[in-house]
């Protein structure tokens, strides 16, 4: 890899993968970088089956069902973890150095396909207004570009991830049929909602709720979603190229049922449907579900060269022209050993795409990009607050995707200037998030003296009850929330680990209060018996006029190098070229100047189909 | 040191009233010789005998009545201080698939691990819930949109009455 490329990636997730994707597809010569295993970026059909199933197994192995427990714990490149977050700060005990004063929540992985392999598949998108939250709310920073300028880039994400939903019935504040344009269909039919969903729906659709004296009517949608259903004969694209007269990217086609659902990597005919495995995080086991290998493997091969095993450690920044001559990166054989090479690449352009934290780490090593010093900052996440109780009469949880319907009511409003918006995802996994429910039922069951038919009578009684209503709240952007990096803490290969300071703003803590207000009314009107406890002694406690809020990550990982219009105040361009050097975009949900209330991957996708453009116009100049 | 003498033919009948799942039920998971292996590997002999030779006792006063023999249990198998709480978590290993000791011991929560990845998929709580281990046994796609469909939860324990 001796030649210059016309891009050097760095990153197989999903942003990378669509990068690799476009770019090769256009003509363009790629090289991508990927810190994990060899294995895992397997594309054709045996070895990436037989890598997928060491997955599977070691999902099937592990006690605890956390998101990366089914992917592998590389020394070389570790991956922040939500089991090694504790109730103490500072602390450095995992991936992350935890400086507080709370430990940040979510993880990520570092592998082939990135998080896209854990994630939950969640793709409504942001709103409106979640664009101007200085100029409507006072609150945070406006986006340099508006929902407008997205929208088409939004329908290129949503191709590509091959999304299912009913575009009907996205009706919320600041959202109607006009926010998707009249004739719009995703490219498959919507998930069904779950039995549990609809005995929800009974006591919760148009319920009046009431919160510091307004009246809000709350309301139940189907949750659009990244995991294969039913074809919608009504859509009408077929593919995304580069149209090399326009220099424009272009969602193509205009012939309606045509759309062919994506399988799985290993066998285009399994996975054509989701087969309700209600395992989503943190693995998919036909590959309904989109993950990033997917847009990976159809790019054109032959212009795509693959380094895996392969960190980056260091971007060159020639100080003369201001732009990078090159990526320094280290190739390890054993991942638990500190034995690399190392090896630098070379291209006409550089994109980062290891997500929001590798990102910035990577900057904040080289020294690169961050004039403005905003390189690091801001980093955000949903702040989940759960709810957790029983049903009076079974909903049959456990079963389906994680999330089929949401309450979509508070995720705008004039309150934005007072505390955060959220979304609320109904959950169909019972209690198992909050309290590793059911094996915590037989533990409790056992602990009451239950055994035999009374211990199976109990958990076909109470399992089958088991309510979860989540409320995502949106961080706002806090140049405090950041990540920098030390000499004093790296990993094995002598690579900057991530130190962390994090804190929960007043405007987070009052979003909790006034969810939890919102939630007793809503548990209260289908007669669920509140089982929630928010303990001192969990990692994120926080208190607010006296009462505990416990909250959890959404693995939302956003921020750390967020686009603007001046370069004083951003890190990259609506372009998403950095401001610094002209050769260096950032791809991925660090761009992100605010969060909204939509999980961040489909509007992450979106900006990446618009930086592709960008670049290859800048390649094409 | 290996026990007194084989106890297989006490194992799926006292399981089955542990667990309130039928003799039939618990074969039909396939992991009846991978569970009975575990709990000789994972208990000193002594114990293990100590502790058939008590079932069998149970069982056989109990005499298939269901109050009587749970009573028994109840006194005899079930506490905690009662060989080293090797009902309960025998109970726990057809429910979950774990063995409790082991992965209340491993040193982190990533390294807590199953019996065996197939133990995790045969865990009868799923059962016990109507539902299915995540991740396996999926029901198909818009399965979900119903109430699940399947043998009733609360089927009498005819088999456990007839187990010896």
């Amino acid at each position: 890899m001796d030649h210059e490329y016309d891009v050097v990636l760095v990153g197989s997730g999903i942003a990378g993968a669509v990068i690799a994707k476009t770019l090769t597809q256009a003509g363009k010569r790629v090289l991508l970088l990927e810190a994990g295993l060899a294995a895992g970026m397997a594309l054709s059909p045996e070895p990436s089956y037989a890598n997928y199933q060491r997955y599977l197994e070691t999902f099937y192995s592990k006690a605890n069902k956390a998101t990366n427990g089914p992917y592998p714990d590389l020394p070389d490149a570790q991956s922040p973890d939500v089991l090694q977050i504790e109730a103490k700060t500072p602390y450095d005990e995992g991936y992350l150095v935890q400086n507080g004063p709370l430990p940040f929540a979510s993880d990520c992985l570092r592998s082939p396909g990135g998080t896209t392999l854990h994630w939950l598949g969640n793709v409504p998108r942001m709103l409106p207004n979640d664009f101007q939250m200085k100029t409507l709310y006072g609150q945070g920073v406006d986006w340099p570009i508006s929902y407008d300028d997205l929208k088409p880039w939004y329908e290129m994400a949503e191709y590509e991830i091959g999304v299912s939903g009913d575009v009907a019935a996205q009706v919320g504040p600041d959202m109607d049929r006009s926010n998707y344009g009249d004739d719009y269909v995703f490219p498959m039919k919507e998930i069904p909602q779950s039995y549990q969903d609809q005995v929800w729906m009974k006591n919760t659709e148009n319920l009046s709720v009431s919160l510091y004296g307004k009246d809000y009517n709350v309301t139940c949608v189907s949750m659009p979603q990244g995991r294969n259903s039913i074809p919608n004969p009504a859509y009408r694209k077929t593919g995304i190229f580069w149209n090399d007269e326009t220099k424009r990217l272009e969602l193509a086609g205009d012939e309606p049922g045509k759309y062919e659902v994506v399988g799985a990597i290993w066998d285009q005919n399994t996975g054509n449907r989701c087969e309700g495995n209600a395992s989503c995080v943190p693995i998919c086991p036909v590959q309904a579900k989109y993950n990033a290998l997917k847009t990976l493997k159809k790019s054109d091969h032959s212009k795509l060269d693959i380094a895996t095993q392969a960190v980056v450690s260091k971007l060159l920044v020639n100080d003369t022209t201001g732009k990078l001559d090159g990526i320094e990166y280290k190739v390890y054989a054993n991942p638990a050993s500190p034995i690399y090479t190392t090896k630098v690449a070379k291209g006409k352009i550089y994109v980062l795409a290891a997500g929001a934290l590798e990102n910035a780490k990577i900057l904040l090593s080289s020294n690169a990009a961050n004039s403005s010093d905003q390189v690091g900052r801001n980093l955000m996440d949903h702040l989940v607050m759960l709810m957790w109780g029983l049903f009076p009469e079974k909903v049959y949880p456990y079963r389906g995707p994680g999330c089929t319907t949401y309450l979509p009511t508070f995720r705008d409003g004039e309150f934005r200037k007072d505390f955060a918006a959220w979304i609320s995802p109904l959950d169909n996994w019972g209690w198992s998030w909050p309290t590793f429910a059911p094996g915590s039922d037989v533990s409790n069951g056992l602990a009451a003296g239950k055994f035999g038919k009374a211990l199976r009578d109990s958990l076909a009684d109470t399992v089958t009850r088991q309510a979860l209503l989540h409320f995502e709240c949106e961080q706002a952007p806090d140049p405090n929330n950041r990540i920098t990096v030390s000499p004093q803490y790296t990993d094995l290969l002598g690579n900057y680990r991530p130190v962390i300071q994090y804190d929960a703003s007043d405007y987070m803590r009052k979003s909790f209060e006034a969810a939890k207000k919102v939630g007793d009314q809503i548990f209260a009107a289908n007669g669920i018996e509140d089982f929630t406890d928010y303990n001192p002694s969990d990692a994120d406690y926080v208190t607010w006029k006296n009462r505990g809020y416990t909250f959890w990550g959404a693995g939302h990982i956003v921020g750390t190098h967020r686009m603007g219009s001046s370069p004083a105040d951003s890190v990259v361009k609506p372009t998403q070229q950095t401001w610094d050097h002209d050769n260096l975009y950032l791809v991925g949900c660090g761009n992100m100047p605010t969060l909204g209330t939509s999980n961040p991957t489909l509007t992450m996708t979106a900006l990446t189909f618009m930086a592709a453009e960008a670049i290859l116009k800048q390649l094409e100049a | 040191m290996t026990t007194s003498r084989n106890y297989t033919d006490l194992f799926l009948p006292i399981s089955a009233w542990l667990t309130g799942f039928d003799t039939t039920e618990l074969q039909a998971t396939g992991m009846t010789a991978t569970y009975y292996a575990t709990i000789t590997t994972k208990n000193t002999a002594s114990c293990i005998d100590d502790f058939f030779a008590q079932a069998e006792l149970v069982l056989q006063e109990g005499g298939g009545d269901e109050d009587k023999t749970n009573s028994l249990i109840a006194s005899q198998l079930f506490p905690t201080s009662c060989y080293n709480n090797l009902a309960q978590n025998i109970i726990t290993m057809w429910y979950t698939g774990e063995w409790a000791p082991d992965v209340n011991a491993a040193p982190s929560l990533a390294e807590a691990h199953n019996i065996s990845p197939n133990a995790y998929v045969q865990g009868l709580m799923w059962t016990a819930a109507s539902t299915h281990p995540p991740g396996a046994k999926q029901p198909g796609y818009g399965s979900w949109a119903d109430p699940p469909i399947g043998p009733p939860v609360d089927a009498p324990l005819t088999s456990i009455s007839n187990a010896r």
